[in-house]
C-alpha cells in the first residue's frame, strides 16, 4: 500500500530544507556577513598583472589589486595608489608620488621600486594592452614614494592607462610564484580565497582587513560567478542568485525589469562597417571618398537599430564616444538615409554600373545583420561578396589584412586611446596603415598640445574622419548591467564592467 | 587471467597514445590564431607574436606534441590557455558535477521507468494509455525546454531549488541536492520515456508466457509473480537500453550544464573546444579515453565471471 501521507510529509520537509538553502542574496541579517554576488561572462585569463585585461574582465583585477590612479564616474582621473602626479614642460617625464601606507596581501610594502618592476613587466608582458606603455623608455624609483616615468614622446592617454591594466600593482615578491596566474597578490580591497575559488567558474574574495581605504569596502566578501549562457544569466537574476550581472544582450530587458531589477546602460561599442582599405590597396574603389560616402548614405540606421537591437542604442555616424572631447552631437546624423544621393555619388566616382566589395561574415554577429547590410548596399548598386569566416580566424584575417571592409563592433575608448586603436597609421584597426597628411598633422597637435588644444583638435579630427567616411558606423549599442533591489550602482561610463567600488548596499 | 588483463592494459595504453596524436593534430590544424583569440581584438600584433612564442605555438607540430607528451606522462597536463587553471585540477573539480547528474539521472530513470513500465503492463486500460502518452510526450519535448520549464517553476517561482551553479556534496548535502535535482530530472525525462516503453513491452511479453499462467493458477499473488519471476526475464532488454542511454546522457549533460550554469566537464569541453584551449581539450580527451578503456575492461571481466562461455583464457 502506498503511504501517501508519509510521502507527502517527506516531500514537504525536503522542500522546506531546500528552500532554506536557496535564499537569494538579499540583505544580510544583523551579524551576518554581507556578500556581493556578481555575474560576469568572461573569466580572467590570468591574475598576473602583466597579462591583465580591462573591459569585461576589469572586475577581477580591481577587486584584488589597486591601480596607480582611479577613473571616476564623472570621467575624471583621481589619486589612488599615487597621491600626486605631474609632467615636465614637454610632457615626456611623469613623476608620481605614492602612498606610504599600503601593504600587499603577502605583507610586503608598496614602494617605488615595486611600481617600477610592475611597469617594466607590463611593458614586456602579454597583456592585450601591453602597447599602452610602448612610449615608456625608462622607469626610475629614486625613493620609496616616488616613481619617474620617462616617455619617448608625449602620450596624452598615459594617465588614463594608469587607471587600467597598466596601472595595476602587484607584490614584487609574487612575480616568481608559478601560482600567480590563479592567485593574485595585490593590495586591493578584497583578497582572493584560492581555496573557495573554482577557477573559470566562481571567484570568491574576502575583504582585506588591512586595506588602506576601508571607505570603499562596502561588503565583507565578493563572489563573482562566470555565467556564459544568456539564459543562465537571466535565470540567476530572476532566482535572486546574484546581486548584479552584466547582460550579454538586450533580449530579456522586460523580464528582468519585471523581476524588480534595475538596469543601467552605457554606450561603449559602436557597430557598423569598417572601411579599412581607404588607400584602395585591395579594392581601388574604396580609395575614392565619394564611394565611402555613398556607403554611408546607403544605410537606414534607425531601421538597422530597430531590426538588429530592438532600438536599444543611438544611431550615429561617428566613432568617438559621447564621453570624449571629440564628440559632436551633430555628427550622429551627418549621413542621412539617402539611397538616391548614394547612387549619384557612385556615378560621379565612375561606378554607375555598380561595384563589388568583399566582406567577411562570422556567425556570432548574427546572420540578419549581414542580410540587411547586403540588401541596403545592393539597393544603391553595391554588391557584397560575403565570405564566411571561422570565428577563430576572424580578427586575425581582418588585421592581416585580408578584407577591404567588414561589419564589426569596436570599443569606443577615450580620445588618444581610440586614436591609437583605430585611426593612427600604426593603429591596430588601421591594418592597411593608411595615412592622411591632414590627419597626421592633427594627431601631432593632439600629442604635443596642451589640454585645450587637444580637445579642440580632437573635435576637428572627428569631423574630418566623418566627412572622409573612414567608417560607416550604424549605432552606439546600449550595454546593460542589471542590479537587484538591494544594490545601488552608478556606472563608470568608460568601462564595460562597473568598478567594484561603485556597488553599495541600499539603505 | 593476469595475462589477459596485462594484454588489455597494454592495448589500452597504445589506444590512448594513438588518440592523443589524432586529437593533438586535429586541434593544431583547427585552432586558427590561438594567441589572437586569447588576447582579443585590442592587442597589437607585437603582443600577439610575443604570446605565440611564449606558448611555443611558433614551433612545428611534432615538437609541440612531444613537449606536451613529455609532461603528460608525468601527470602534468599544463594550464588552460584561457583561464590559467591547472588542467588536472580543473577536470578533477568538474568530473564530480557531471557524474552527479549523469549517475543521478540514470538511477532516477531506472527506478521510475521500471515502476511505471510494470504498472502500465500489469494494470493496462487507462493507466497504460496514460503511460504511453506520457512516454511519447517525454520523447517529443526537447530536454532544454524541460530544463527551462523546471527552472521557471521550481527555482524562479517557488524558489525550492537553485537555478544556477553547483554546491559540492562535501560542502552541504542539502545544497548539493538543491543544485542537482532539477538537472537530474531534466536529463532523466527522455531516458525514462525510452526505458519505460522497453520495460512495458518486455513485461507484457513475459506475462503472456506459460510459466506465468502456471504460477498464477497455483495461487501466487500477481505482485509476487511480477517481482520474483517476470522482472528477471524482462529486465535484460531494459538494462541494455539503459546502458545505451547512459552514454547518451553524457552528451545530453552538455546542454543541461549550460542552462543550469553547472561547472561540469560537458560545459568545459564545449567552451575549451570552441575557444581552442588545447591543454584542456587534450586533458579531457585523455581522461575520457582512460575511462572508456577501464569500463570496457571491467565489463569484459564481469562478463567472463558471469558467463562460462566467455572464459578469458
Amino acid at each position: 500500500m502506498f503511504r501517501w501521507k508519509a510521502t507527502a510529509a517527506i516531500v514537504a520537509v525536503a522542500a522546506l530544507a531546500l528552500t532554506g538553502c536557496t535564499t537569494g542574496s538579499g540583505e544580510p541579517a544583523e551579524g551576518e556577513k554581507s556578500t556581493l554576488t556578481l555575474g560576469a561572462f568572461l573569466a580572467p585569463t590570468t591574475f598576473d598583472p602583466a597579462g591583465s585585461e580591462w573591459g569585461n574582465r576589469s572586475i577581477f583585477y580591481q577587486t584584488a589589486y589597486d591601480t596607480l590612479l582611479l577613473a571616476t564616474q564623472e570621467g575624471t582621473i583621481e589619486p589612488w595608489l599615487a597621491t600626486e602626479w605631474s609632467y615636465n614642460d614637454d610632457n615626456t617625464v611623469l613623476t608620481l608620488t605614492l602612498r606610504d601606507d599600503v601593504t600587499f596581501s603577502d605583507g610586503s610594502a608598496l614602494t617605488g621600486d615595486v611600481v617600477k618592476q610592475n611597469l617594466e613587466r607590463f611593458k614586456t608582458g602579454t597583456s592585450p594592452a601591453a602597447n599602452f606603455l610602448a612610449d615608456v623608455t625608462s622607469v626610475e624609483a629614486p625613493d620609496d614614494t616616488t616613481v619617474v616615468i620617462t616617455l619617448g614622446a608625449p602620450n596624452p592617454a598615459m594617465l588614463n592607462y594608469l587607471t587600467q591594466t597598466a596601472g595595476l600593482v602587484g607584490s614584487a615578491e609574487s612575480f616568481d610564484d608559478e601560482d600567480l596566474a590563479t592567485n593574485p597578490v595585490g593590495s586591493g580591497p578584497y583578497i582572493l580565497d584560492a581555496e573557495a575559488t573554482v577557477t573559470g567558474t566562481s571567484y570568491v574574495y574576502e575583504a582585506n582587513p588591512d586595506y588602506w581605504n576601508p571607505d570603499v569596502q562596502h561588503y565583507d566578501g565578493v563572489t563573482i560567478n562566470i555565467l556564459t549562457d544568456a539564459t543562465a544569466i537571466v535565470n540567476a537574476i530572476k532566482a535572486g542568485e546574484v546581486n548584479g550581472a552584466k547582460l550579454t544582450n538586450n533580449d530579456s530587458l522586460g523580464e528582468i525589469e519585471a523581476a524588480g531589477w534595475g538596469i543601467e546602460f552605457t554606450e561603449l561599442d559602436f557597430q557598423g562597417i569598417l572601411l579599412l582599405d581607404r588607400g584602395g590597396v585591395n579594392n581601388p574603389a574604396l580609395a575614392d571618398v565619394r564611394v565611402r560616402q555613398a556607403i554611408n548614405y546607403a544605410f537606414d540606421r534607425e531601421g538597422l537599430l530597430e531590426a538588429l537591437q530592438a532600438g536599444n542604442g543611438t544611431p550615429t555616424t561617428q566613432v568617438f564616444p559621447t564621453t570624449s572631447a571629440a564628440y559632436d552631437a551633430e555628427l550622429d546624423s551627418f549621413y542621412s538615409y539617402d539611397p538616391e544621393k548614394a547612387k549619384e555619388l557612385l556615378a560621379d566616382a565612375g561606378f554607375a554600373g555598380g561595384l563589388e566589395i568583399e566582406m567577411p561574415s562570422v556567425s556570432v554577429l548574427g546572420t540578419t545583420a549581414y542580410t540587411l547590410i547586403a540588401q541596403q548596399l545592393a539597393d544603391v548598386g553595391i554588391t557584397v561578396k560575403q565570405t564566411d569566416v571561422a570565428l577563430e580566424s576572424f580578427i586575425a584575417d581582418l588585421l592581416a589584412p585580408k578584407y577591404s571592409a567588414s561589419y564589426m563592433a569596436l570599443e569606443q575608448n577615450p580620445d588618444w586611446q581610440l586614436i591609437n586603436f583605430m585611426l593612427s597609421p600604426a593603429a591596430t584597426f588601421n591594418p592597411y596603415k593608411y595615412a592622411d597628411p591632414e590627419v597626421d598633422a592633427m594627431l601631432e597637435k593632439i600629442q604635443f598640445g596642451d589640454t585645450d588644444t587637444q580637445a579642440e583638435v580632437a573635435k576637428e579630427l572627428n569631423a574630418y574622419i566623418v566627412e572622409q567616411a573612414w567608417f560607416a558606423p550604424f549605432y552606439r549599442l546600449n550595454a546593460g548591467y542589471a542590479v537587484d533591489a538591494n544594490t545601488e550602482l552608478t556606472l563608470t561610463p568608460t568601462n564595460a564592467y562597473p568598478a567594484i567600488y561603485d556597488f553599495t548596499p541600499k539603505g | 587471467m593476469i595475462s589477459f588483463i596485462l594484454r588489455r592494459l597494454i592495448s589500452g595504453v597504445i589506444l590512448i597514445f594513438v588518440i592523443s596524436i589524432a586529437a593533438y593534430t586535429l586541434l593544431y590544424f583547427s585552432g586558427g590564431n590561438i594567441a589572437r583569440r586569447i588576447l582579443g581584438q585590442n592587442a597589437t600584433q607585437d603582443v600577439v607574436d610575443r604570446l605565440t612564442s611564449e606558448l611555443g605555438l611558433d614551433r612545428p607540430l611534432i615538437s609541440q606534441y612531444l613537449d606536451w607528451l613529455g609532461s603528460a606522462v608525468t601527470g602534468d597536463f599544463g594550464r588552460s590557455w584561457f583561464t590559467s587553471q591547472i588542467v588536472v585540477e580543473g577536470i578533477a573539480n568538474r568530473l564530480p558535477v557531471t557524474l552527479s547528474i549523469v549517475i543521478g539521472a540514470t538511477l532516477l530513470a531506472a527506478i521510475v521507468a521500471v515502476a511505471i513500465g510494470i504498472l502500465a503492463a500489469v494494470k493496462g486500460g487507462w493507466i497504460d494509455r496514460l503511460v504511453q502518452f506520457g512516454s511519447v510526450l517525454g520523447f517529443a519535448i526537447p530536454g532544454f525546454l524541460i530544463a527551462l520549464g523546471l527552472v521557471l517553476t521550481f527555482s524562479i517561482s517557488l524558489r525550492w531549488f537553485k537555478a544556477t551553479g553547483y554546491i559540492p556534496i562535501e560542502t552541504s548535502f542539502v545544497g548539493w541536492l538543491s543544485s542537482v535535482t532539477l538537472p537530474i530530472i531534466a536529463l532523466a525525462i527522455g531516458t525514462i520515456a525510452a526505458v519505460t516503453q522497453q520495460v512495458r513491452g518486455s513485461v507484457i511479453d513475459a506475462l503472456e508466457r506459460d510459466y506465468v499462467r502456471t504460477l498464477r493458477s497455483r495461487g501466487l499473488p500477481m505482485g509476487s509473480v511480477v517481482g520474483k519471476h517476470v522482472l528477471r526475464n524482462a529486465g535484460g532488454p531494459a538494462l541494455a537500453v539503459l546502458a545505451v542511454q547512459f552514454v547518451g546522457l553524457l552528451s545530453g549533460a552538455v546542454i543541461v550544464e549550460q542552462i543550469f550554469a553547472l561547472p561540469g566537464i560537458g560545459q568545459m569541453a564545449v567552451q575549451a573546444t570552441s575557444a581552442g584551449d588545447i591543454p584542456i581539450v587534450m586533458g579531457l580527451v585523455i581522461v575520457t579515453a582512460i575511462i572508456v578503456v577501464i569500463v570496457n575492461l571491467v565489463i569484459d571481466l564481469a562478463q567472463a565471471a558471469l558467463n562460462p562461455k566467455v572464459r578469458l583464457s
